[in-house]
């Protein structure tokens, strides 16, 4: 390889820092490191006369590295970048330190010694710019075609959004009919209308008016250019990477032929089969030929496979004047090939039953929020009559239980956010129908936060809806009458009630949808505790998952009510959108690579990686080696701290250039102290760093700060050539251990940091030199405090001798 | 320390900050249900709320029946009849101990029983053919007893 040309350029930020470094001494420092060919110093150099110094030296004296100390890096880094790039150099051989925060700030009381760390920072930047590697922007391509999977509010919006702009959307149901929660649901708050309502779609015609919102089945939803609904339908295999998926999907059979039926309802009338309505809390029978309610999607019959009899029967086909009836469908297998995929599977109601002193399974009285919606809904199977499912005589006493199995740290320890607004919602509904009702809430606690939540609460006391602070131990039953009642304190008059009730509705806590976990298996994602998709970052990205192109919308991600859903759907589009719209995905190449020479059967760092990008590819029989994916890996180096082999590096961050850049940050003291590296991660740990800088917070300069991208990349080996290096105290600095950057990366760190103690202490050198911490940007103070901590801790133990050291 | 942390870092304390005051327990409770002197939930809240004297000096936390109703519903997995047998520890510790409880001990100390052998007892045992009750190892039991601190509620209740 040819010999480095090395450009420095070291701005003083307008003089400011010229009371502190010694600029002059800095400038004739770096002159005489080797392979450094043009120093200029200025006020700037990220922008007008100071950029085009940059590029003229590019031109000019054929720098091939820069160099830059400027006093605003991590904004001047962009621009420069760009200007390097349009020069003609490629631009990642640049290196930036920043002299302002890292060093003059907090060493401005010492300034003779923070000219001495300058030049230290100097020696290693230059030293690991030499060693850098030019890279290139990589480009992948994305089908413009994306995968929803569930068919209620969220995917309905998710499928819609996309189609409308553009994207061709499969939208995928596992159950006959489209609308999901939603469309059982009846009525929604806050607005007390109609659940399936939905925005019309941009394409049609008709629609076009931009009215709020339209009815799904006359919305033209179904007809929308780019959407293909598959209703009966369940994903059963996914493969490829971003941007490129091939996804297998099996249709069961619905036995009647969608494009044929006209919903005649002739075939209901002739069905012999009854069985309860699982759909209507079996409230009443359905046929084996059957529609959930009569403005469903699609709008055709169905057969119940597991009790028609078929052939045996027949009748069906016989008065069926379309034909439409066909015995011989058969599941079939269809395969997508889609750019993106959207999770939409939603939530359903816990359980009841466990909770056995409430009686969901033995008392029909006791009936759930849902199958209470489907009571009150005008297709329901009661005709919104509110009724006591044991007799089927009006219920007039009504008590609701909130908090079945939510906040119940047996079950769900969290709130399921919903179920309150629902019970309100009901109440008032009820009592809006039937003044007269007698109607009872039994709460831990109301909570109303969403706008115009709080408006039902105080609707429900106007209208005399009695509320009760206390959960109930128990629901009985009245053996000769069938009465229940409801055994509860009253906290608030520290009195104990016995309430009577003809039907007690349970407000159940909201859990993930059945299937959950086998889809998080089958897409390679994780599930937070509660069971839940879990989202890449709960503050930020929330619609994002850790995997480029697959994405989360609406409840599958904790239960939401109708307005949040609506967000969420439409920010999981326009996530999706990002990539699918340009066809492309862009990222660079500071990616991991393998050596094939050394890696070879140990099947660590696919199990490390946190973003899948890792697979194991036979090479002789017997035998596999490790290969990263260059559009999945996201660049942290976990695999790299973790391969036994040093089979794996990570471009830009390879055991030479770190080295070279902790020797050159070791090369000079110039302080009475002991050296300390500081190994910051590129992320909080480096922000921390900076805060404690901008704060002008003071530590000593002997502390010298070096980047990783990620503390999960270091090796045991890395901490222990550190000392060798020349540094008397080591401290690695990474994310929260529940909050790094890329996942799992300071976990990993912390257990290297343990294991170099360990074998520090084997070889006699007291643990303590090492050490890890973990803060975030605001904690600026806690790492200057840090940094003199363990330098005093240093100081304290006496230098470090080490046996051939050097 | 205040009361509250005293309660959570003494055994089967330790639960009880958890109650976010539901009341499951004071409706699970067969007490409460016949005197308006015990309420599980109102001890929890007095005691999180740091009613020392109140609670320590109190009869309610003697009248808890230990049914463990309460323990079993509880949605916080709050140990209530732990919390109320810790809070009745301390009062002990604290030289609070009803009568009936030092006569128990004393009974169990100098005669091995709770409940004295009375002729009705004997009578029953015989009419049912059980041979009559053996004096109990008074030693061995004292000496198990004092091991476990035992015999300290004997003694508070000759210091009072």
């Amino acid at each position: 390889m040819d010999k480095a040309r090395v450009g420095v350029f070291l701005s003083d930020g307008g003089n400011e820092f010229s009371k502190i470094l010694d600029f002059a001494a800095l400038t004739n420092y770096v002159k005489n490191v080797s392979d450094v060919v043009f120093v200029a110093k200025g006020n700037n150099f990220w922008e007008g006369k100071g950029l085009q110094t940059i590029v003229d030296a590019i031109k000019e004296r054929k720098i091939d590295r820069v160099v830059v100390a400027e006093t605003l890096p991590k904004l001047s880094e962009v621009k420069i970048a760009r200007a390097v790039e349009d020069a003609g150099l490629n631009p990642y051989l640049m290196e930036f330190l920043d002299l302002k925060d890292h060093c003059a700030w907090p060493h401005q009381d010492t300034p003779a010694e923070a000219t001495e760390k300058a030049k230290a920072m100097l020696r290693g930047a230059i030293e690991r710019a030499k060693l850098l590697e030019p890279l290139e922007k990589l480009e992948f391509s994305a089908l413009k075609s994306a995968l929803i999977i569930g068919g209620g509010l969220a995917g309905m919006q998710t499928a819609l959004n996309l189609a409308d702009m553009g994207i061709e959307a499969h939208l995928v149901e596992k159950e006959p009919f489209i609308g999901g929660l939603a469309a059982r649901a009846g009525r929604f708050f806050p607005t007390d209308d109609c659940a399936i309502c939905i925005q019309p779609p941009a394409s049609d015609v008709k629609t076009i008016t931009h009215t709020s919102r339209k009815c799904v089945y006359r919305s033209g939803f179904t007809e929308t250019p780019n959407l293909n609904i598959l209703t009966n339908s369940k994903v059963v295999a996914v493969e490829g990477v971003p941007g490129n998926y091939k996804v297998t999907i099996e249709k069961k059979p619905r036995y009647v032929n969608e494009l044929k039926c006209t919903g005649c309802d002739q075939c209901t009338a002739v069905c012999p089969v009854e069985v309860p309505d699982d759909y209507n809390a079996k409230l009443q029978t359905r046929k084996a030929i059957y529609m959930n309610i009569p403005n469903v999607h699609p709008p055709v019959y169905v057969i119940d496979d597991s009790v028609c009899k078929f052939y045996d029967c027949n009748k069906c086909v016989e008065v069926c004047p379309t034909n439409a009836i066909e015995f011989d469908q058969k599941p079939e297998l269809i395969t997508l090939n889609v750019g993106g995929i959207i999770v939409a599977t939603g939530f359903k109601e816990f359980d009841a039953s466990v909770i056995k002193e409430y009686h969901y399974d033995d008392y029909p009285d006791v009936i759930t929020n849902l199958e209470f919606a489907r009571m009150i809904d005008g297709f329901g199977p009661t005709g919104g009559v509110i009724i006591r499912p044991s007799n089927g005589k009006p219920a007039k006493k009504i008590v609701f239980i909130q908090c079945v199995g939510s906040r119940d740290r047996r079950y769900k320890p969290y709130c399921s956010s919903i179920c309150c607004m629902i019970s309100l919602k009901h109440a008032t509904t009820i009592k809006t129908a039937y003044p007269d009702a007698d109607i009872s809430i039994c709460y831990i606690d109301i909570r109303t936060t969403g706008r115009e939540h709080e408006y039902y609460y105080e609707k429900a006391r106007d209208m005399g809806i009695k509320f009760v602070k206390g959960r109930p131990t128990e629901v009985t039953r009245n053996p000769e009458t069938g009465k229940l009642s409801v055994d509860v304190e009253d906290a608030l008059l520290n009195r104990f009630l016995e309430l009577d009730a003809d039907l007690v509705v349970l407000a159940p806590a909201m859990v993930p949808a059945e299937g959950t976990e086998e889809l998080a298996e089958l897409l390679g994602l994780e599930l937070e505790e509660d069971g839940f998709f879990k989202e890449y970052n709960a503050k930020l990205r929330p619609t994002e998952t850790k995997l480029r192109g697959i994405y989360l919308a609406g409840g599958a991600t904790f239960p939401k009510d109708a307005p949040t859903t609506s967000l969420h759907s439409h920010s999981a589009s326009l996530k999706a959108l990002k990539y699918l719209n340009t066809g492309k995905i862009v990222k660079d190449q500071r990616t991991a690579v393998v050596n094939e020479e050394y890696c070879g059967d140990c099947e660590f760092c696919p199990v490390t990686c946190p973003y899948g990008a890792i697979s194991l590819v036979p090479t002789t029989e017997d035998h596999f080696v490790a290969q990263i994916s260059d559009l999945q890996c996201e660049g942290c180096g976990v695999c790299v701290g973790t391969c036994p082999l040093n089979a794996i590096e990570l471009r830009h961050s390879r055991p030479n250039q770190m080295l070279a850049q902790m020797k050159g940050l070791l090369s000079v003291n110039g302080t009475s102290k002991p050296l300390v590296l500081a190994i910051c991660c590129s992320e909080c740990g480096h922000t921390a760093v900076d805060s404690s800088g901008m704060a002008k917070m003071r530590y000593p300069a002997n502390v010298r700060v070096m980047k990783v991208p990620c503390t999960g990349i270091l090796q045991v080996h890395q901490l222990l050539e550190a000392f060798q290096a020349g540094a008397q105290g080591v401290m690695v600095v990474g994310c929260k251990s529940d909050g790094c950057h890329y996942e799992v990366g300071s976990q990993k760190a912390a257990k290297k940091v343990d294991l170099a103690r360990t074998l520090l202490k084997e070889y006699g050198i007291a643990p303590d030199r090492l050490e890890m911490f973990n803060m975030v940007y605001i904690e600026g103070d806690r790492f200057a405090e840090a940094a003199q901590m363990i330098t005093e801790k240093v100081e304290k133990l006496g230098p470090l001798q080490l046996m051939g050291g050097s | 320390m205040g009361f509250s942390d005293a309660v959570t870092s003494h055994l089967g304390g330790e639960t009880m900050t958890l109650c976010y005051q539901c009341g499951t327990c004071a409706s699970s409770c067969p007490v409460a249900k016949i005197t308006p002197s015990f309420n599980p939930r109102e001890v929890i809240k007095l005691s999180l709320l740091g009613a020392k004297d109140e609670i320590l000096s109190g009869d309610a936390i003697w009248l808890c029946c230990s049914c463990y109703n309460c323990q079993e519903r509880c949605p916080q997995r709050v140990q209530i009849a732990d919390v109320i047998y810790a809070l009745r520890n301390i009062a002990i510790e604290k030289g609070h101990i009803p009568n009936i409880y030092s006569e128990f001990a004393s009974a169990l100390l100098n005669d091995g029983r709770i409940v004295n052998v009375s002729q009705f007892v004997e009578n029953k045992r015989e009419s049912i053919g059980l041979p009559p009750l053996q004096p109990v190892g008074v030693e061995a039991l004292r000496k198990i007893l004092s091991a476990t601190k035992f015999n300290k509620l004997q003694k508070q209740e000759k210091s009072q």
